[in-house]
């Protein structure tokens, strides 16, 4: 427990950091704005998400194409629930989000110092999300080749697929370029669960398949209707941020 | 911050004072009198741009015709009307004729000024007198050949202009002949309200039942309850002027400016009496049509796409939230021939006025980007057709026209 804790700043760095932030916040442009009258409001105005489209790859390479359908096709089959991961867009969706912002962590705090976190504090390294898909494959195939007669993680069968899936979260499996396989495979199903799961905008539940899976109703915000009628299905079908089939009337 | 703008007012305010004081006594009342008939009139909307000093020109009004820049009427020698005498202003006002004898276009309202008696027009004068003046010139016609030509208002006037007062109804009270003042002369409610004919003059017959302008469809406010505000009470009214809103509806577009500038800060008694006006003038088509089936391809749309991204603030069954989402059921906005100013607002969004008793200014988002053409006159003719609702249904043409 002790190794995890970071060490104590003394009083005097304490000092000394606060008096510089309060310089810096000083010298900085960050001004408070007060508004009186009417709160500011412009007609037209809109930040609507950007619709992913799909059509070429912006981040993976067909290398790394054909290793994340394998492996969201495995994390989420195709069965008699659903459309599997592949189909309903789950790469599709990584893609985009990491030649996005998400990729760079761009809107993270990600500068050092890099010391162990306890579990609760999340991700505590330095690479950032693109670098380690990127590595993570690589080192993904390199362990496949050395450890399954040469071949990709993509050309095994499901069933050794799913074995090596396995013990990559049981963190049996040591990866090449010390790539920590326990979290790179958390990265790979929280990744996969996001695309099933997240608004059809922005690449994956294609056709909001994940949703009518669920019964989940989609993009709304008022059940106020519904609050009373106990034990009843809710009657609409799901709804996207793009919208839905059901608002076309040719 | 707060100190500065504190002093900052009561600076301004000694100022004020000191101007006024500086008149006879008879003169203050004058000029308090004529700032009431400045709000009355509303010369703010258009002789103020947003931010702008007061009455020194306001912003572009976009005409059928062209573009006309409403004038810098501050005091000020070169730019304004400081040159002009009581005589000229009467003239401008109840003739349409300037300084110069330039004749001005029916942007200006006099066809409804020209009904304003002499003494609230004087009135108003002592009161632009006291205006701070500011030097900016502005170039107010800028209409394209031949409306350019200022002497073609002859003719428009000959055909279209009417001067002379307000004639008081005898066998009606004095309280609806206030408010038939007010509506008719300085209030011109019918620059916006009523149809107009080819040539831009109010159609006489078909006064206050609802026309277009700039984008917006200022609807029908005449007695008539399928249309007009026939089923709004007089108390209703009354609140829909003084504060932006009611049970019913919350103003928007133009209307908006309308109440910020001016009628919220009519007095009360004004106000009623503009009710009971408005009350018993009639007009415009009063027989509710068959609403569209249910069942038509559109309705069915515009029925998902409501409960999908309307109801949750109007509710499912239209009646929205008082004082947060106007009621789309049973309004006669909603139900106006044209579906202008739906359309504007939900390809634009819409905010609530800001009044001294409704500060909250609630505001809906544009949906442009989330609806396409034929998705906007779906709904828009689902929410013109439920409920009880009935009106024409709205094309992607329509639409397309707005964007």
């Amino acid at each position: 427990m002790e190794s995890h804790c970071l060490k104590r700043p003394t009083r005097r760095q304490f000092l000394s950091s606060v008096a510089f932030a309060a310089l810096a916040g000083s010298a900085g442009g960050a001004v408070a704005r007060s508004i009186s009258g009417e709160p500011p409001w412009q007609s037209g105005a809109a930040d609507p998400p950007i619709q992913v489209r799909p059509g070429g790859w912006m981040f993976f390479t067909a290398d790394e194409v054909s290793t994340m359908e394998a492996v969201v096709d495995r994390l989420i089959p195709a069965d008699e629930l659903s459309i599997g991961g592949r189909e309903a867009g789950c790469v599709l969706y990584l893609d985009r989000q990491l030649a996005g912002s998400y990729g760079a962590s761009a809107r993270l705090y990600t500068a050092g110092p890099f010391l162990p976190g306890l579990p609760t504090q999340g991700y505590q390294n330095a690479e950032t999300p693109d670098q380690r898909y990127r590595l993570g494959i690589a080192s993904l195939n390199a362990w496949t080749r050395d450890n399954k007669d040469g071949k990709r993680f993509a050309e095994l069968s499901g069933d050794d697929q799913d074995a090596v899936l396995k013990d990559l979260e049981a963190g049996k499996i040591e990866l090449p370029n010390k790539v920590n396989a326990k979290a790179f495979f958390n990265l790979m199903l929280s990744g996969a669960m996001e695309g099933f799961f997240a608004d059809p905008i922005y690449g994956g539940n294609k056709d909001m398949a994940s949703w009518r899976m669920l019964g989940f109703p989609g993009a709304r915000y008022d059940y106020r209707d519904h609050v009373s009628k106990h034990n009843q299905p809710y009657p609409l079908p799901p709804v996207s941020i793009a919208g839905s089939t059901e608002w076309m009337s040719r | 911050m707060r100190t500065i703008a504190l002093s900052l007012s009561l600076a301004v305010s000694a100022l004020v004072s000191s101007s006024v004081l500086a008149q006879a006594p008879d003169d203050d009342a004058k000029i308090i009198r004529g700032r009431y008939q400045a709000v009355l009139a509303d010369c703010a909307a258009c002789h103020t741009k947003p931010g702008g000093a007061s009455l020194a020109g306001g912003a572009p009004l976009q005409t059928p015709f062209g573009e006309l820049v409403p004038p810098n009427i501050t005091p000020d020698e070169e730019t304004g009307i400081g040159s002009w005498t009581a005589a000229d202003f009467r003239r401008a006002m109840k003739e349409g004729i300037g300084h110069d004898g330039k004749r001005l276009y029916p942007a200006m309202p006099y066809p409804a000024y020209t009904k304003m008696s002499d003494q609230d027009i004087d009135a108003l004068w002592s009161y632009i007198r006291t205006v701070e003046p500011v030097h900016n010139p502005v170039e107010a016609n800028q209409l394209p050949f031949p409306f350019n030509i200022r002497l073609v208002m002859l003719g428009w006037n000959m055909v279209n202009f009417e001067p002379g007062d307000f004639r008081p109804d005898p066998n009606r009270s004095e309280e609806w002949n206030r408010g038939a003042y007010i509506v008719q002369a300085a209030g011109h409610c019918g620059t916006c309200h009523s149809p107009k004919s080819l040539l831009g003059a109010d159609k006489g017959d078909e006064a206050l039942q609802g026309a277009s302008l700039q984008g917006w469809y200022a609807p029908n406010i005449t007695g008539n309850s399928y249309l007009g505000i026939g089923s709004w009470s007089e108390d209703e009214i009354v609140a829909y002027l003084k504060t932006g809103q009611n049970a019913h509806s919350i103003a928007s577009g133009p209307m908006r400016e309308a109440v910020q500038e001016s009628t919220s800060r009519m007095n009360d008694a004004d106000l009623k009496a503009i009710a009971v006006y408005l009350k018993s003038t009639e007009g415009g088509e009063t027989q509710k049509p068959q609403p569209i089936a249910a069942e038509d391809p559109h309705m069915r749309a515009g029925a998902m796409i409501y409960h999908d991204t309307c109801s949750a603030c109007h509710r499912a069954d239209g009646t929205g939230g008082r004082q947060l989402f106007p009621a789309l059921a049973g309004s006669p906005l909603v139900q106006q021939p044209s579906a202008e100013t739906l359309t504007h607002v939900v390809l634009n969004g819409s905010q609530g006025a800001a009044t001294p008793e409704a500060r909250t200014t609630p505001a809906m988002p544009s949906f442009a980007w989330r609806l396409d053409d034929q998705q906007v006159a779906d709904v828009l003719t689902y929410i013109r057709n439920s409920w009880g609702n009935a009106a024409p249904p709205v094309t992607a043409d329509d639409v397309k026209a707005q964007r």
